[in-house]
């Protein structure tokens, strides 16, 4: 006796098909499951054994033999449990299908038979969503199913539930979500950029960062607020659209980062490795390769606290997503890209111990170790860095006020204006950012009049400025610009954009 | 203990074997020896073949009987089923193993304990 039931399987962010064939004969009792389970799956026959019999069933007698189709594709995870089950209880007739074919069922069982949430659901729906029109989903999970239109999705509890729904003895009606309610309702960030005592300069410069999606490097003594600072870029960025917002909820769905945080990323990611972190870590990989931090981070903000303390090759591997925006990942089995358009914010001491050019306490490091220090980061990677900012350590009258400046929501304002322009200027055009711009780009739309030509040739003769360095000046000028409003770059923008090179000043090193 | 426990096996048999027919099962074969393993008892009870292993168990031994049945026991024992049905030319029946467990306290009364669906061949 034979019995099919649909399921699926996640490769990367895209899901396919899966036939659960649950096949039993009469012999020495037994069960085997083929078709490239891995751990998590092969361990499911304990659990549904368990599940099935605390559910009021039988466990059926006899020997099964499971394949999950196409039996040549690796499945992982827990989420075969549920079409086992069903499998198993429809061969023996425990339940007599009254439904017709086609539904796909996902889920993971506790023993005691209920059904818990599993990941990547939203993926799964929607790559399934044209060809299955009906989806068996946990309970948990019914919200991040329904985000799909046009499928119906059947919400269950308990195996007994899914069950009695298959025989047709219960109605179960299709979970709906109000999606623009859900986008709405979502809570904000809860921190704001007027928490931040006095940098008054850092706040302007990560407004610009902001507005032009530039990427920052933050130097400064510790507890000087690099890392508060940091968590509140996000705050200051345009809101999530909505189909962004599905993206990134794509993204922490198939990494299991959505429990518990409803059924819709609103909020721009911020996500902040430990430097201890592998390069597979930040990057995404394992034998079934899995979204890393620069993937989670995106349309968000990657925070590297401590910089040089990452590995080297760490830092390295950022190089390629910071161009292109996302990720290829090849293994044997499988080659899968996913998406990173993040904003790489790094903060960093001066020196190892931190004091270095800290007005009341003396450094300790020896200039060799200094250089050491900042011989972790490499040209390349500096290259991609628009912005490099001092964050001094705060003044004892400072630390002592109350904190003052602009909330995060009129920032925002003026970045949304900024960035409004910009994706008018880049309409039809690959980037959609002033830090994206190519050579071409930015001969074109970086003019500037003559005054502003004067300062920033003095500036190249002054601080020494770079070729590399002149380029980027010319875009965090043109953001600056944009943030005003104005079509030309003038004097005063070039003069601010020179302030935000403070490494090239300082001849490549503090 | 030698012949002590022999004869506790003996008399284990005996009562198990009440003990089955008591429960509506019927006895097909005792002792049934393979190459490489043997089946205290085989019986049919209702539309299943049974293959019982039983084990004695007293109050001056230590833990479960059913924790008893290691790896390499029910590799003899399943040896032994498919040697059976290979012989027997059974097919297309519904097999089961079960474990019957005999306590002897230290009145020398006994507890008897049966369960039914012990283990699968993997």
């Amino acid at each position: 006796m034979l019995v099919k039931i649909n399921s699926a399987a996640i490769l990367g962010l895209e899901a396919y098909l899966v036939e659960v064939e649950v096949d039993s004969q009469k012999r020495l009792p037994g069960q085997s499951i083929v078709g490239l389970p891995d751990a998590s799956v092969r361990e499911s026959r304990d659990r549904v054994r368990a599940a099935i019999e605390n559910s009021g069933f039988e466990f059926p007698p006899g020997y099964f033999t499971i394949n999950l189709a196409p039996a040549d594709t690796k499945k992982e995870g827990p989420l075969y449990d549920l079409p086992i089950a069903l499998g198993m209880l429809l061969v023996s007739e425990q339940i007599l299908k009254k439904n017709p074919d086609g539904t796909v069922v996902l889920g993971e069982l506790s023993l005691d038979g209920q059904v818990r949430p599993i990941n990547g659901i939203l993926p799964i729906c929607l790559s399934l969503g044209k060809k299955r029109k009906k989806v068996i989903v946990p309970k948990e999970n019914a919200d991040e199913a329904a985000l799909v239109g046009g499928i119906n999705v059947i919400p269950v509890n308990s195996l007994r539930e899914a069950a009695d729904y298959l025989a047709g003895n219960i109605k179960i009606s299709p979970h709906k979500v109000d999606i623009d309610a859900l986008f709405q309702s979502q809570p904000e960030y809860g921190i704001d950029f007027a928490d931040v005592k006095g940098q008054g300069h850092v706040k302007r410069a990560l407004e610009v960062a902001a507005a032009g999606g530039h990427n920052v490097l933050l130097v400064g003594p510790p507890g000087s607020g690099k890392t508060m600072l940091a968590r509140r870029i996000p705050t200051i960025m345009p809101p999530l659209s909505l189909g962004e917002a599905l993206e990134v909820t794509k993204l922490f769905s198939v990494t299991g980062l959505l429990h518990g945080k409803g059924a819709l990323v609103t909020n721009r990611p911020f996500r902040s490795p430990h430097h201890t972190t592998s390069d597979i870590g930040i990057i995404g990989g394992g034998r079934i390769p899995r979204p890393g931090e620069v993937s989670l981070s995106h349309f968000g903000v990657l925070f590297l606290d401590e910089f040089p303390e990452f590995d080297r090759n760490v830092l390295e591997v950022l190089r390629q997503p910071l161009e292109d925006g996302k990720v290829t990942i090849s293994r044997a089995h499988s080659s899968l890209t996913y998406p990173a358009q993040f904003m790489l914010v790094a903060a960093m001491n001066p020196c190892p111990c931190g004091r270095l050019y800290d007005f009341n306490q003396s450094c300790i490091c020896t200039p060799a170790q200094v250089q050491r220090y900042w011989r972790k980061l490499s040209e390349p990677l500096l290259d991609r860095i628009d912005i490099q900012l001092e964050v001094p350590r705060l003044k004892a009258e400072e630390i002592s006020a109350m904190p003052t400046g602009e909330s995060s929501k009129e920032i925002r304002k003026r970045v949304m204006q900024a960035r409004k322009l910009q994706s008018e200027r880049f309409k039809g055009c690959q980037i959609y950012s002033n830090a994206h711009m190519n050579p071409k780009q930015i001969k074109e739309y970086c003019v500037l009049d003559k005054e502003a030509e004067n300062i920033l040739k003095s500036a190249i003769v002054h601080l020494k400025l770079s070729a590399r360095a002149y380029d980027k000046v010319l875009k965090v000028a043109r953001t600056i610009a944009d943030l005003e409003g104005l079509k030309s770059i003038q004097a005063q923008h070039v003069a601010e954009a020179t302030q935000y090179r403070s490494l090239d000043r300082k001849g490549g090193e503090f | 203990m030698g012949l002590e426990s022999y004869q506790q096996g003996i008399k284990g048999e005996e009562i198990a074997e009440n003990y089955l027919l008591e429960q509506g099962y019927q006895i097909l074969e005792k002792n049934f020896h393979s190459q490489q393993g043997e089946i205290d008892i085989i019986a049919r009870d209702k539309d299943f073949l049974v293959f019982v292993e039983v084990k004695n168990y007293s109050f001056r031994s230590y833990g479960s009987p059913v924790g008893a049945i290691r790896k390499s026991k029910k590799q003899s024992i399943v040896h032994a089923a498919e040697t059976y049905l290979y012989k027997k030319k059974i097919r297309n029946t519904y097999c089961r193993f079960d474990v019957l467990t005999i306590y002897r306290r230290k009145d020398g009364s006994r507890a008897i304990e049966l369960y039914k669906n012990a283990f699968t061949i993997n």
